[in-house]
């Protein structure tokens, strides 16, 4: 099978999987105790006006009812409003889905360029006090939450120092970057850990093997033994941890946009979850779903790319 | 000479204390809030984050004073109540523009009181159920028909839902429903409130500009408000907002944890302020027979509730939860609510409590339980301390934690025993809490189950009682049968906490929650 059936096949299997998660989301949150209108109304809310709220919400109905109405309208490309914010879900992902996908993107970024110079020398460098150095930092980044780094790096860098800003997400590029790099350095370092403990272990285990060995033999010069024999078969179970990784950072970031106070969707779907706003509950969690199909398609695609034995079953 | 040099040195400090008195125009001011507002429409909006800034964009016919207990012009220059307090008539103020350049006319006023008092609309509508029609008299004057004399119609004409809007805009919005249009309406508000919405990053940001038409003028005669513009930062996480105060990049915060503000305090730069406010918090008990499930309720029994306010030690927990911050209560209304009457008892006293108890046949002890809302650390405190104060009188406290929305189902539903809970006035005026506290059949007596006939009489007597000292005399009895009747452990109640910069000028929060940026300045 050539590369784009390939390619192909993986996107089909997603289909299925995508109806599966609207079905389960649409009913998941609606068996959680509570409903949005008395959310939205309060504690003082009298039952006829919850009654009145339950019927402009089209709540009323039976679920199955809903269920058919989410669906038809899912398929002419409507979300639904949000019953807390008053606004279409879709808009609402569309201006807050991108910070989110920004900060994700930027923290896998440094993660990678924390992880793979850092585990090149741990490991070349084995158990000297570089490598110590190097693993008890990263050991501190798999240990401590991430609500705290965040907490320490605003307090030091951003009041004390005043060389970022204290939270916010800036209106052009070049600001985005400047305000998010304290956030995605707080969200990346949990997963450099993670990388920087995979890689190492796998450079070290590629170092030993016979083919770096000729390769050393055939006086090739050790720059490119790193760079194209260690490093490329050293990586190839770390794009998969990577891959795996990412949804936890999506989880991350949840914690870091509310710590950085970044209007992100991790914030939203907090919110929105606590204040049963379903239609947004359930927009974000399909976005969330279809993200994460593709992250994990593409990481077989690069792990493809990387390791030619991979093929399609 | 050393008269002139008297005279000098008086002249040139009457001319200083002039400069000082007027306040500085200008100026940008940038506040962090903890949340975004939601909708802003007065009338069909739910939640403080909308409620208590509202009265910046629009204006209501009267208005708080800055004390939460009365009422000052505002749209209406005066008012006057006609002999057998049933005739309502306003006198409107004139030359007031709306933001848009558009003038304000009598057609708006009734307009936005039609809408205000629609059954139908919003959560609010109760607050002004006494007017039966609205009618213009003339170009300046609207004349409000009463079904009863109502004493809390002015302080209902002061609160955020009577607030005028735009006739002909709002009517001109999109959608077909009044929901629709208030939906487009209040992306781009339209009033004659202080500042004009220009900018809203829902969730992010918020940005209000000076509105060039509003019709109060400042202590220099000029028109207010003195600021060209606010900007709200949403930012949910308290160590984040004091940060960046801090670090200067806010001019003042609100909701500053209560442990923080004695180290606010100390800071050189800032004002930290405790607004006096109409927040109370309390454990509501069911006081039905049976709970829920069937079972017997040993807090139907009135001792049992006696037993257990007077097993709570108030100051420990004001200590222990608000840093020393709170007051006790004495009535389930606060002192800052209009015709309180503090009411004595509930002293600290294990003694009494276990009297009580042994009275009501639990002298081998009993079991209760608490619903609080998961990861609310205040609620956490306070059921943690019950816990262990009222263990020493044989009572065993189960602590429940439960999510927000969980735990107003079980509410809602009557399936709880206890539940921590807080409060805080939308009017200068006593009736709102007492209906939701004290009167079945709003929503049960916030779902206590309490019902007692002569408090209830007492209540219809005092919502029709035009003379302020007769109703303050009605008041004191119905806070004295609640007070003893313990449907709620009584706690404390607490203020508003609000970081300023030093260079922060006028601003308040009043009691009902509102903040009040009109007369705000930067005074740097």
């Amino acid at each position: 099978m050539n590369r784009w059936s390939y390619i192909i096949m993986r996107v089909l299997q997603v289909i299925p999987t995508f109806f599966v998660v609207m079905a389960l989301v649409f009913f998941m949150v609606r068996l959680l105790p509570g409903d949005p209108t008395s959310a939205i109304l309060g504690e003082r809310a009298t039952e006829a006006m919850i009654a009145r709220g339950n019927k402009e919400l089209g709540l009323d109905k039976p679920l199955i009812v809903q269920f058919g109405v989410f669906v038809g309208h899912f398929f002419q490309g409507d979300l639904g409003d949000s019953i807390n914010l008053k606004v279409p879900v879709f808009r609402l992902i569309l201006e807050r889905m991108p910070v989110t996908l920004f900060l994700t993107l930027y923290a896998s970024v440094l993660a990678v360029l924390l992880a793979v110079p850092l585990s090149f020398v741990a490991a070349l460098r084995r158990d000297t006090g570089i490598d110590s150095a190097i693993r008890g930092m990263f050991q501190i980044g798999l240990s401590m939450p991430v609500f705290y780094i965040g907490l320490q790096l605003l307090t030091i860098l951003g009041a004390r120092w005043r060389l970022f800003p204290i939270g916010g997400y800036g209106e052009t590029f070049f600001e985005h970057l400047w305000y998010l790099f304290l956030p995605a350095l707080t969200l990346g370092f949990n997963l450099a850990a993670i990388l920087m403990r995979n890689l190492r272990a796998a450079i070290l285990e590629v170092l030993q093997s016979e083919y770096v060995d000729f390769a050393r033999a055939k006086g090739l010069r050790s720059s490119l033994i790193l760079g194209k024999h260690v490093l490329r078969n050293a990586v190839i179970s770390t794009v998969t941890l990577f891959g795996l990784n990412i949804g936890g950072l999506i989880g991350g970031a949840v914690i870091t946009e509310s710590v950085f106070a970044i209007p992100g969707v991790g914030r939203l779907m907090v919110d929105s979850i606590f204040g049963r706003d379903y239609p947004v509950i359930q927009g974000l969690t399909l976005t969330f779903a279809v993200l994460v199909s593709l992250t994990f398609i593409l990481t077989d695609i690069v792990h493809a790319q990387l390791d030619p034995r991979v093929e399609v079953t | 000479m050393k008269r002139f040099v008297a005279y000098a040195l008086i002249a040139v400090a009457i001319a200083t204390t002039f400069v000082s008195a007027a306040s500085k125009r200008g100026g940008k001011m940038t506040y962090g809030r903890y949340a975004d507002s939601l909708f802003l429409d007065p009338v069909l909006n739910d939640a403080n984050v909308d409620i208590w800034i509202i009265l910046n964009l629009y204006d209501t016919l009267l208005q708080p004073t800055n004390d939460g207990k009365g009422t000052k012009p505002g749209l209406a220059t005066r008012y006057r109540v006609s002999g057998d307090g049933k005739t309502f008539t306003l006198t409107l103020r004139n030359g007031v523009k709306f933001s848009d350049g558009s003038s304000l006319s009598a057609n708006d006023v009734k307009f936005s009181l039609d809408r205000a008092k629609n059954p139908d609309n919003g959560a609010w509508n109760g607050l002004i159920a006494s007017i039966e029609t609205v009618t213009i008299t003339n170009p300046n004057t609207v004349t409000l028909a009463l079904k009863y004399p109502d004493p809390s119609l002015p302080a209902a004409l002061a609160t955020f839902n009577t607030a005028i809007l735009p006739q002909k805009q709002f009517l001109a919005s999109a959608g077909a429903k009044d929901q629709d249009k208030a939906k487009a309406f209040a992306e781009k508000p339209i009033g004659t409130g202080p500042f004009v919405l220009t900018d809203w990053k829902k969730g992010s940001s918020m940005t209000l500009k000076r509105n060039p038409n509003y019709w109060n003028k400042g202590d220099d005669g000029a028109a207010l408000p003195y600021l060209d513009e606010i900007n709200f930062q949403i930012i949910p996480d308290d160590n984040t907002r004091i940060l960046k105060l801090q670090s200067g990049e806010l001019d003042g915060a609100e909701f500053i944890p209560l442990a923080r503000v004695a180290e606010l305090q100390k800071d050189p730069k800032l004002n930290m302020t405790l607004f006096p406010s109409t927040e109370v918090d309390s454990v509501i008990m069911n006081n039905r027979p049976k709970l829920k499930d069937g079972s017997d309720n040993p807090l139907s029994n009135v001792k049992v509730r006696q037993a257990l306010n007077y097993a709570t030690d108030k100051d420990a927990i004001i200590k222990l939860v608000t840093f020393g911050l709170a007051k006790p209560s004495k009535s389930f209304m606060s002192s800052a609510t209009p015709l309180y009457a503090a009411q004595h008892g509930y002293m600290y006293n294990l003694e009494k409590a276990k009297t009580l108890l042994k009275q009501a046949g639990f002298d081998k002890g009993l079991e209760v339980s608490t619903m609080i809302v998961a990861g609310n650390a205040d609620q956490t405190a306070i059921a943690s301390a019950l816990q262990q104060m009222w263990s020493q009188v044989g009572v065993k406290l189960r602590i429940d934690q439960l999510d927000s929305a969980s735990n107003r189902a079980k509410y809602r539903a009557n399936d709880f025993m206890m539940r921590v809970s807080k409060w805080t006035d939308d009017i200068a005026d006593p009736s709102e809490i007492t209906g939701y506290f004290a009167i079945f059949k709003n929503v049960e007596s916030l779902h206590t189950g309490f019902q007692n006939d002569q408090l209830e009489g007492i209540f219809e007597q005092s919502q029709r009682e035009p003379s302020r000292a007769k109703r303050a005399s009605l008041y004191r009895s119905i806070q004295k049968i609640y007070f003893d009747a313990a449907p709620i452990v009584f706690l404390y109640e607490a203020p508003y906490p609000v970081a300023l910069q030093k260079y922060v000028k006028g601003f308040v929060q009043i009691p009902l929650g509102n903040n009040i940026f009109v007369n705000t300045s930067l005074e740097k």
